[in-house]
């Protein structure tokens, strides 16, 4: 375990965009799962493939995170909230956008004719100081430039056909500098007040992917997380972590219960509370003693 | 003394009334512990059991070995409707010793857990798988 990768550090990885659908973070993009992947987050696949919609064995498209692995990637800055969709934001909104557009439109072609006319200018100006050196027949040369110049003050027009639009095609996916990541940590702390449990959950987790192991959630065998010694497309489960903080009371019930069950399907319990910079790790398991 | 022994010969037998020397408040856990101690030595044939109070938890824990040769043990004996904190368990496990849990229910029905620090690797299945077979078993019948 100890040659596994940290992820702890800032990574050079790129940016995940997460959807967030009500409480539910969900990534689309295959590039995104990917990459999470890669970095050794599991998930879960929750949409239906098109070819067989009426099974849920094998599923596809959109990636459910859990909480703590979006945590753990907006922390190491490799996570993004994208814009809600468009179809909750309704009419007005896309308006609004329409209007701003077309306002920043106008405000460009505004620009950009003050500056033609400039050009314009400019140029006549230059023909008349090229013409000043000769004399005679050149003074009525003289009045027409002058006369010229005056028209284009009186009745310049800058053809709209002649607007110079920019259009913004190079940006494909997020690309976000350092700067910017600092504020997507930020961003977390709005969106969720951690709870205390789910916070030694989150302490847990970091630390368990720290030590190299993979973890899903362990809904189905009624602990915190499923804990893989690689990824879980090739190995079984060797734990089932139950986070709890150290002076928790528990009952002893639920205790058998969870290591008669961790017994049964051969894993071992973890009992796992953080505290102390550390996590403090218990093996559970049954004794054999008949 | 013989005709009211039949009711009270766990009050009188020397290991309960050595654990009451404790000074221990809790005399539902020395009940827990005493049926524990019976298991231990008279069924399993543990020896040097002992009984031994945790100051910082104020229990009854046991010590003792399984065999003459393996190690000493500590067991947590514990009625089966408590609760404990996973720091409590820590404060036994920090005696130094192995440690067992000890559930035991009101019908004095026992069953003991181990407790070790750190991650222990479950012990890989052991073969031969029924998987197979059964697998071979089931194309039989399809077939039929």
């Amino acid at each position: 375990m100890e040659g596994a990768p940290r992820t702890e550090e800032p990574t050079s990885c790129r940016v995940v965009g997460i959807s967030h659908c009500d409480s539910a973070s969900l990534l689309w993009r295959v590039e995104d799962l990917r990459s999470v992947r890669s970095q050794g987050l599991v998930g879960s696949l929750l949409g239906s493939l098109p070819r067989t919609p009426r099974q849920n064995s094998r599923l596809g498209r959109p990636l459910q995170l859990l909480p703590e692995e979006e945590l753990l990637l907006s922390k190491c800055h490799t996570a993004a909230s994208l814009p809600p969709a468009n179809q909750h934001e309704g009419g007005s909104g896309l308006v609004q956008q329409v209007a701003l557009q077309g306002e920043e439109r106008r405000r460009s072609y505004e620009e950009q004719s003050i500056i033609a006319l400039e050009g314009r200018k400019s140029a006549v100006l230059r023909a008349m100081a090229s013409s000043n050196t000769g004399s005679g027949s050149e003074t009525c040369q003289h009045k027409a430039h002058w006369d010229s110049l005056k028209a284009l003050d009186q009745s310049f027009t800058f053809p709209l056909s002649a607007l110079a639009v920019q259009l913004s095609t190079a940006r494909v996916g997020l690309a976000h500098c350092p700067e910017s990541r600092a504020f997507l940590q930020a961003h977390w702390s709005i969106r969720v007040q951690l709870s205390q449990h789910s916070e030694a959950r989150y302490e847990v987790f970091r630390d368990l992917r720290r030590r190299g192991f993979y973890l899903t959630s362990a809904g189905k065998f009624g602990g915190d997380f499923l804990v893989y010694p690689g990824d879980p497309l090739r190995f079984h489960a060797h734990f089932i972590a139950v986070c709890l903080s150290k002076d928790k009371p528990v009952c002893l019930l639920d205790i058998l219960s969870v290591a008669r069950l961790g017994s049964n399907v051969k894993k071992t319990v973890l009992l796992c509370s953080p505290g102390g910079g550390g996590v403090l790790y218990t093996s559970l398991q049954w004794s054999g003693m008949v | 003394m013989s005709e009211k022994s039949p009711q009270n010969w766990i009050l009188v037998h020397p290991a309960y009334q050595q654990m009451q020397k404790l000074e221990v408040e809790d005399s539902e856990q020395i009940h827990a512990a005493f049926l524990v101690y019976m298991d231990l030595t008279e069924v399993r044939r543990w020896k040097e059991v002992s009984c031994v109070k945790s100051p910082e938890l104020q229990l009854v824990l046991l010590e003792g070995k399984e065999k003459e040769d393996t190690p000493v043990q500590t067991v947590l004996p514990l009625p089966v409707h408590r609760s404990l904190t996973h720091n409590s368990i820590r404060q036994v496990m920090d005696r130094g010793f192995p440690m067992l849990l000890c559930a035991v229910a009101a019908d004095s029905t026992l069953v003991y857990q181990r407790l070790t620090d750190g991650l222990v690797t479950p012990d890989p299945p052991v073969g031969p798988f029924q998987d197979v077979g059964r697998r071979k078993h089931r194309k039989r019948r399809q077939q039929n």
